[in-house]
């Protein structure tokens, strides 16, 4: 017999018993779908709380650290991170310090609001989430030549220079002459007075011509993302170790460091979502191994029935392979629908639970567990649906048609 | 010689207590063009008899010659193909598929012939006719009663023109005029060259043919050729 006989014989045996071909599909398209939704309403929810620590926590890594002769680790540590680009985006002293600054008659100190005012990098903005928006940012040639240079938040260069263009112009900070070489974004804009705006940065090395005996003891550095967190984490923490000494150590004589990042909340957070996901992903075999268990008790119900079905189709001269080609056909095809009708109807439910249960969020279920899903309620309905096959078919017919 | 068995033995669980002996050497033989009635109480050997016959079933020990060929050397495919071809059973109990139509069960040895879709369905039609259930063509077999059922069947058996045609109480379960017209049926086929061989326990049923093989535990007890009683 040739397959597409083969075929047209499985499909009108679906199409003849349409309450088991509806009730296996129903086990794999329940499967199917429960497993989608669950999984990827799960998966949407880790997603959605890293995120979330993203935006608070930006990768970004805090070091604490000094020498006991007084001497600043940071140029080291500046030069170290340099060499980390795999992992580090850059990193910047961060601190602030007391300042007068003055331009025509604004005067910082009589200000409702005081800029605060920051010492930094050239890579300060970058660790810091700013965006220049007018004239430059800090370069590291302002920073290697004591440039008595600055650039301000978009509320501080409004407070000092109403709307005219800030750029080029001279403020006097602590009487010494200090241009504005460039303005940032507005980050900040629900705050109008504490403003994260309301700030000017100079380069941390022109700070200290201002006389500031400067705080270089931290250090912020900014990672490329969680992961990265981790590894320069340690790689920074060796680095240190070698030149302020083991902080562990009480008899250490040479300095003190120590790490901190808000990753690590998050890594309390992860650890919270695959605690979930191995929960919910117990549910979901659940449910699918209960879909299977729908699947094998339809199949194997219909044995006998097909028992004899088969036997009158080897007493009218079918062979065996003719018998299993057809049974196999027919039950990837009720499965193969099932399958589809399982993956439309799981997508539905998934929109529905991003909508419902993370607050609007357009979520589409993964491809992985899908594919999982259908493959293995696909494969059980096939073995089972070719179970009678392969059992009946090696009977003699005359046993198979005594079936009942 | 068209049928030809030696020696057969149907013993099922040979060498226990409860061994029974369903065939306990038979040897018979028929020719082409014959209509022969096996005859035998329940649980003579006579089914038995037919399935081995018809190659739906294989005996313990003993050899059967179909057409000169032994069919002990053949493989599923050519049993198949024996049982396609050759053979067309008739049963008591119809055995149709229930999920499909008239026309399709009549179809099926046709498919599995792989006969074009076109000369398909000329040769199911005609048989259908033949036996007048054309009419019953889109009903399942649900849907008929046991006369059409069996009338159903028979064109089933006969679409594929086999020379053989194996009826195992074709009228057991069929009202006495029903069953009249399948048996008159059968002498019509034989008169046209077929062979007939027809399971029976009922002696005015066996008075239908020419020859009849009365089976008793087993073994053949008589092997005789009758007047016929034409219907």
């Amino acid at each position: 017999m040739k397959l597409g006989q083969a075929m047209k014989m499985a499909f009108k045996s679906i199409s003849g018993s349409k309450v088991r071909s509806f009730l296996t599909m129903l086990g794999i398209i329940i499967g199917v779908a429960s497993v989608m939704a669950i999984v990827s309403v799960m998966m949407g929810m880790t997603k959605q709380s890293l995120s979330y620590y993203e935006k608070m926590g930006t990768n970004r890594l805090e070091v604490y650290a000094y020498l006991y002769n007084g001497n600043s680790v940071f140029d080291d540590l500046y030069d170290y991170c340099l060499h980390l680009d795999q992992y580090v985006l850059g990193a910047t002293p961060a601190g602030n310090m007391g300042a007068t600054v003055i331009y025509e008659d604004k005067n910082s100190d009589s200000m409702e609001y005081s800029p605060s005012l920051y010492f930094g990098s050239d890579q300060y903005s970058v660790v810091n989430n700013f965006q220049i928006e007018k004239g430059r940012d800090l370069s590291k040639i302002d920073v290697d030549n004591y440039s008595n240079v600055c650039v301000m938040g978009a509320r501080a260069a409004q407070n000092f220079f109403d709307f005219t263009d800030p750029v080029g112009k001279e403020v006097r900070v602590n009487g010494l002459p200090f241009t504005v070489i460039g303005v940032y974004k507005e980050k900040d804009a629900e705050n109008s007075g504490w403003s994260m705006d309301n700030m000017i940065l100079f380069p941390y090395t022109a700070a200290r011509n201002l006389g500031q005996n400067l705080d270089m003891s931290q250090v912020y550095v900014k990672c490329r993302d969680a992961n990265s967190v981790k590894q320069a984490k340690a790689m920074i923490e060796g680095f240190l170790t070698g030149i302020c000494g083991d902080p562990n150590d009480w008899q250490n004589q040479k300095g003190y460091f120590y790490t901190y990042s808000d990753n690590q909340w998050q890594e309390v957070q992860n650890e919270q979502a695959t605690m979930m996901s191995l929960v919910l992903g117990g549910i979901a075999g659940i449910s699918l191994l209960v879909g299977g268990i729908g699947i094998m008790n339809i199949m194997l119900v219909t044995v006998t029935e097909r028992t004899r079905e088969i036997g009158i189709r080897r007493a009218i001269g079918a062979q065996r392979k003719s018998i299993v080609a057809q049974f196999l056909i027919e039950a990837g095809t009720i499965c193969g629908i099932g399958g589809i009708f399982g993956v439309a109807l799981g997508t539905i439910l998934t929109l529905i639970g991003g909508k419902l249960l993370l607050g609007g969020m357009i979520l589409w279920p993964s491809m992985g567990i899908t594919l999982g899903a259908v493959l293995f309620s696909v494969l059980l309905g096939v073995i089972f649906g070719m179970y009678p096959a392969i059992k009946a078919s090696g009977l003699q017919p005359v046993v198979a048609l005594r079936a009942d | 010689m068209l049928i030809d068995i030696q020696d057969v033995y149907k013993i099922y669980g040979e060498g226990t207590e409860a061994e029974v002996r369903a065939l306990d050497g038979v040897s018979l033989t028929i020719d082409r063009g014959e209509f022969v009635a096996v005859v035998g109480q329940s649980g003579s050997g006579k089914s038995t008899l037919m399935n081995i016959l018809g190659c739906l079933d294989v005996p313990t020990r003993g050899t059967y010659l179909i057409d000169g060929q032994d069919v002990d050397e053949l493989d599923d495919a050519q049993l198949s193909h024996i049982r396609n071809k050759q053979v067309g059973f008739i049963f008591q109990s119809y055995n149709l598929i229930q999920n499909l139509t008239a026309y399709e069960n009549v179809e099926l040895p046709l498919i599995y012939q792989n006969v074009s879709v076109f000369r398909r369905k000329e040769m199911v039609l005609e048989a259908m006719e033949r036996v007048g259930v054309a009419d019953r063509w889109k009903h399942h077999p649900s849907e008929m009663s046991g006369g059409q059922q069996q009338r159903v069947a028979i064109a089933r058996a006969i679409a594929a023109k086999p020379p053989i045609i194996m009826a195992d109480e074709p009228t057991g379960a069929l009202d006495s005029h029903t069953g009249k017209e399948v048996l008159h049926f059968l002498q019509e086929l034989n008169k046209e060259g077929s062979t007939i061989i027809l399971i029976t326990h009922d002696n005015s049923i066996a008075a239908t043919a020419r020859r009849v093989v009365r089976i008793s535990d087993g073994k053949i007890i008589e092997d005789k050729e009758q007047e016929v009683d034409w219907l």
